[in-house]
Parts: structure tokens; C-alpha cells; sequence
């Protein structure tokens, strides 16, 4: 069985090209994503993929029609950079109204506006949820700022959306996760990669042990930017340039780490058991507060240990999971695996680079009797070839809307949040302290 | 300028010889897949590599053809 792949292959088929047109929707456009989504729908309901991937269950809903009760009504929290990109995808999501924007720094909310001239704006988030007829907020705010959104919108009976990471303290995940529990709202979180591609292939492949049991997890995130945003004058800096301050954000670790977290929680099934790590400045010395650098060890059950480290002043190496077993190495990002013994060469071929080596090479004498442990220089086989365009941020944004209309909970989307949300969190207060912290033992999802 | 005539049945022997080398390099690839285990699929698999090497072979002959051609034009030359 080969459940996210063959959903995506079969379901695709050339029509999620439009995602790479980053234009206002048009009638075409939708048409083509009803038709997509319908498809989806259809291999969406496979038992095998609910089995392994049960946050899937609403992409198994029919594309909504064009009667009003099919319509879902959200609100925007947060219309920067990454609220411009759910904009954008709300916009391409069949059956879905934009009814509300909020953002407290007026030129983003003026932007955000003229892309969707009937949305109504608000500078107050609480305004906006106390507008009548709204189903769903998604928010995209500061990190700081995650929390009482939340707490708030769960309050008024709104369905949310919130970007990872979770929320700016373990105590602030927890309370998040209790007014779930008690809403039976609908949450989604902002972990693009349990809908994109390239990992649903590469679980597939763990899962059926092509890489034996994962023994280790290397995760890395570098980049070569100051990470700033264009401020237009110093008293906006921190509005604009929170990630890099303390009092709304954990930086690298929730704005990058928290995706790789998520990935290695999902793969090994199980939460860090503790975690050591160190951080600095040592190269953005700008005033900012938060490490430009950061380099962790999580410890998991069965001895199995996740390395984690991003910077911010060199990109050679760029981002990248690597999942480690006896049997081979799965990298996540561009989607490949990589076995221990590849399949051998044509007997032919092998034959031949026999002979070669028979004629040509020179046979060392007294020279060194061992072969430098260099990576290995093979291009590993390609997970699937899925190329929907998509990184798994279109497909969160339907199954969002799908959930509302169900009006049933996405499952196992608040355990994948909290999770990784208090495992970056775990690993800031290592580094920032110079301890092991282990993980929270009254922590409940 | 000189028309160089070549006979139909010129172009019929190097034909012959062409596939012959081919076949050599079919039998090659199949004492390859019995000596490295590997699958017979490969007969078909690797065609496009049996005929290259088939017409390596045929270029590496015409070489060695092409020598023993010329040594007895060169032989006869002495000799007449």
C-alpha cells in the first residue's frame, strides 16, 4: 500500500500546477481545484492512509458546492509575511470566505485589504472575533501572541488555525490544549509537513522498514541572512523584527526547529525525553537578543538521540532531516532515500568496471590500508514524484475549511502541536540555562 | 574526382560482421548476469549497452582489419 503517495499522484495530475501562480483566484482556477479536491476526496477516505495519517480525515469531504451553507467564514490574525501566504492559499480554497482581516500594524492591514476588498478590517483581534457569522480565525502572529488568541478564540466558539510554534511557554501549551478539550472545536497547527509530500513518502518508506529501525535523526536549518524585516522607523523594530527578540519569540527554535521537531516526534512516535544544548550570538552582533546560532541534542526513548542545529551566517548546507536506520538514510526535505547496500550494478556494467579496473588501476604498495569514511557520493532514489507545487501549507488550509463544515475535530493535530511545541521550548530553556531539561511529566495533551 | 564504388555485397559481409559482434556482446552479457548472479531481465534491461559494446567490438575488429589489410597489400607489394 502506498497511501499519500498514490493519493497525490492520482489526485494531482497536473492540476495543482496553478500553485505556482500566485494570482487573486479566478473561476478557472477554482474549477481546477474542485476537480483536484474531488479526486482527493475520493482516495482520501483509504482505511490504510486514515490508519497512518488520521490528520487526512477531512480532505476526505467533497469540494464544497456554491450554496452559502457550504461556505466557511475566517478571519485573519496577522497579515506578514507568512499571514500573506495563507491569505493567498484562502483565497485559492474552494468554498472558503475571507470575512475578516486584523493586523495592529496598518500598512500590512491595508495590503491584506486590497487583496481581499469585501474583508472587513479590524486593528483589534477581539473585534474581530466578536464579529457575527464567523466559523474559524486563522491565526499568524508573533509567537507571544499565540496563546490568549486561542484561548480567546476557543472562547467565543471559533474554530483556529494557529501557526507553529504552539505558544511562547510549556504552561501557555498546556492551557491551549485543555481549551481544546473542552471546545470541540476544530484546531489545526501550522506543521505544513503532515501534508506535504515528499514526508508522507518518506513515512511510508520508514514505516515499512527500508531504513531498519531509526537509530538517530539529524535535523539542520542554515541560512545566511540577518533575518530582518524592512522597518521603516527604529520604534517599529521590535513589532516587526520579533523574532529575534526575546520578550515574543524563541528565534531559531520556534520559528525553524519546531518544523524538524515535529517531523522527528512523527517518525519515532514518541516525544524527547530530555534535552541538552548550546546557543550564541556569533555573528549578528546588531543588537539583536536571540541566538543566531544554536546546536541541540534531544534524547528519545530506546536511546535514540535527535540532533538539531540551524545558523543564520552560512546556507552551504542548507536545511535538511536526515532519518537514520541500520538499513539506510531517508532525507525529508528534498525527498529521498538513500540504502546502505544499494541495489548492485548490471552484471554487465560490473563487468566491464572490472576489466577497467583490471587494466587501469594501480595497485597500491605499502600505501594505507584504510578508506577514508567520506559520505557516500550516491544520488539515493527519489520518494515519489508528486510535483503538486505545494508544501503542504494549500492542503493544511482545506483541511481546516473541510473540518469546520464537517465541524469535526482534525485528529491527532493538537498531540502533533503540543509535542513539538514544548520540545523547542525544552530546548531553549537548555540552552539559555546550561542544562539538561527534561520533558515535563505532568504535561497532559 | 573519383567515385568510390562500394559493392553490394561489401555492405552485406560488414553488415554480417556488425551483427556478429553483436551477438559476441549478447554473449558477453550473459556470462556477466551467470558470473555476478544478477537477473536475467537485464538481456533486455542492458540492450542498449550490449549494442554499444557490440559496436565497439566491430570498430576495435575493423581496426585490427584494417592492419592485417594493409600488411598484405604490403607483403604482396615486396613479394611481386
Amino acid at each position: 500500500m502506498n497511501p499519500a503517495a498514490t493519493i497525490l499522484r492520482r489526485a494531482s495530475n497536473g492540476d495543482m500546477k496553478h500553485d505556482s501562480t500566485p494570482s487573486p483566484p479566478v473561476l478557472n482556477e477554482l474549477t481546477h481545484r474542485r476537480e483536484f479536491l474531488k479526486r482527493l476526496a475520493v482516495i482520501a477516505g483509504s482505511t490504510a492512509l486514515l490508519a497512518e495519517m488520521p490528520w487526512w480525515s477531512p480532505l476526505r469531504a467533497a469540494p464544497p458546492g456554491d450554496s452559502p451553507a457550504d461556505r466557511v467564514r475566517v478571519g485573519l490574525v496577522g497579515v506578514g509575511s507568512r499571514g500573506n501566504l495563507h491569505l493567498t492559499n484562502l483565497l485559492r480554497t474552494p468554498g472558503v470566505e475571507i470575512a475578516a482581516l486584523c493586523d495592529d500594524y496598518d500598512p500590512h492591514l491595508q495590503a491584506g485589504l486590497a487583496k481581499v476588498p469585501g474583508a472587513k478590517g479590524f486593528s483589534e483581534y477581539r473585534k474581530m472575533l466578536d464579529m457575527p457569522g464567523l466559523d474559524g480565525v486563522v491565526i499568524a502572529t508573533p509567537l507571544n501572541l499565540h496563546a490568549q488568541m486561542c484561548l480567546d478564540a476557543f472562547s467565543a466558539g471559533k474554530h483556529v488555525f494557529c501557526e507553529k510554534s504552539l505558544a511562547y511557554t510549556i504552561e501557555e501549551c498546556q492551557a491551549i490544549a485543555n481549551a481544546y478539550r473542552g471546545s470541540k472545536k476544530v484546531f489545526q497547527i501550522g506543521h505544513q509537513r503532515l501534508f506535504h509530500p515528499p514526508y508522507l513518502r518518506a513515512l511510508e518508506f520508514a514505516r515499512r522498514g527500508e531504513i531498519g529501525d531509526i537509530k538517530q535523526i539529524r535535523a539542520y536549518w542554515h541560512r545566511n541572512g540577518n533575518w530582518r524585516n524592512p522597518c521603516p522607523s527604529p520604534e517599529l523594530e521590535h513589532r516587526l523584527n520579533w523574532r529575534l527578540y526575546r520578550a515574543y519569540s524563541c528565534g531559531l527554535m520556534t520559528e525553524l526547529a519546531s518544523h524538524h521537531i515535529q517531523v522527528a516526534n512523527w517518525f519515532l512516535e514518541a516525544h524527547p525525553l530530555s534535552v541538552v544544548g548550546y546557543g550564541s550570538i556569533n555573528f549578528w552582533k546588531d543588537g539583536r537578543e536571540l541566538y543566531d546560532n544554536v546546536n541541540l541534542v534531544y534524547r528519545y526513548p530506546n536511546g535514540v538521540h535527535v540532533i538539531f542545529d540551524s545558523l543564520i551566517s552560512n546556507r552551504f548546507y542548507g536545511a535538511e532531516v536526515q532519518i537514520m536506520g541500520p538499513k539506510g538514510t531517508i532525507e525529508g526535505e528534498t525527498g529521498r532515500l538513500f540504502a546502505e547496500k544499494p541495489p548492485p550494478a548490471p552484471g554487465i556494467v560490473q563487468l566491464i568496471n572490472s576489466l577497467e579496473h583490471g587494466l587501469f588501476e594501480t595497485i597500491p604498495i605499502g600505501g594505507p590500508s584504510w578508506v577514508p569514511d567520506l559520505k557516500k557520493d550516491t544520488k539515493g532514489i527519489v520518494l515519489g514524484n508528486e510535483h503538486t507545487g505545494d508544501d503542504g501549507s494549500y492542503l493544511e488550509i482545506v483541511a481546516f475549511a473541510n473540518a469546520i463544515r464537517r465541524n469535526e475535530p482534525i485528529p491527532n493535530m493538537m498531540e502533533q502541536a503540543c509535542l513539538s511545541g514544548v520540545a523547542v521550548l525544552m530546548g531553549q530553556t537548555a540552552m539559555e540555562q546550561g542544562r539538561e531539561v527534561t520533558w515535563p511529566s505532568d504535561f497532559k495533551v | 574526382m573519383k567515385n568510390i564504388i562500394i559493392p553490394g555485397r561489401r555492405i552485406a559481409r560488414e553488415l554480417l560482421i556488425l551483427i556478429g559482434c553483436v551477438v559476441i556482446a549478447l554473449v558477453v552479457n550473459i556470462y556477466a548476469i551467470l558470473k555476478y548472479k544478477t537477473e536475467w531481465k537485464e538481456l533486455v534491461t542492458t540492450l542498449h549497452i550490449t549494442i554499444v559494446l557490440g559496436v565497439i567490438i566491430y570498430i576495435a575488429l575493423g581496426i585490427v582489419r584494417l592492419i592485417l589489410a594493409g600488411a598484405a597489400r604490403l607483403f604482396r607489394r615486396k613479394v611481386g
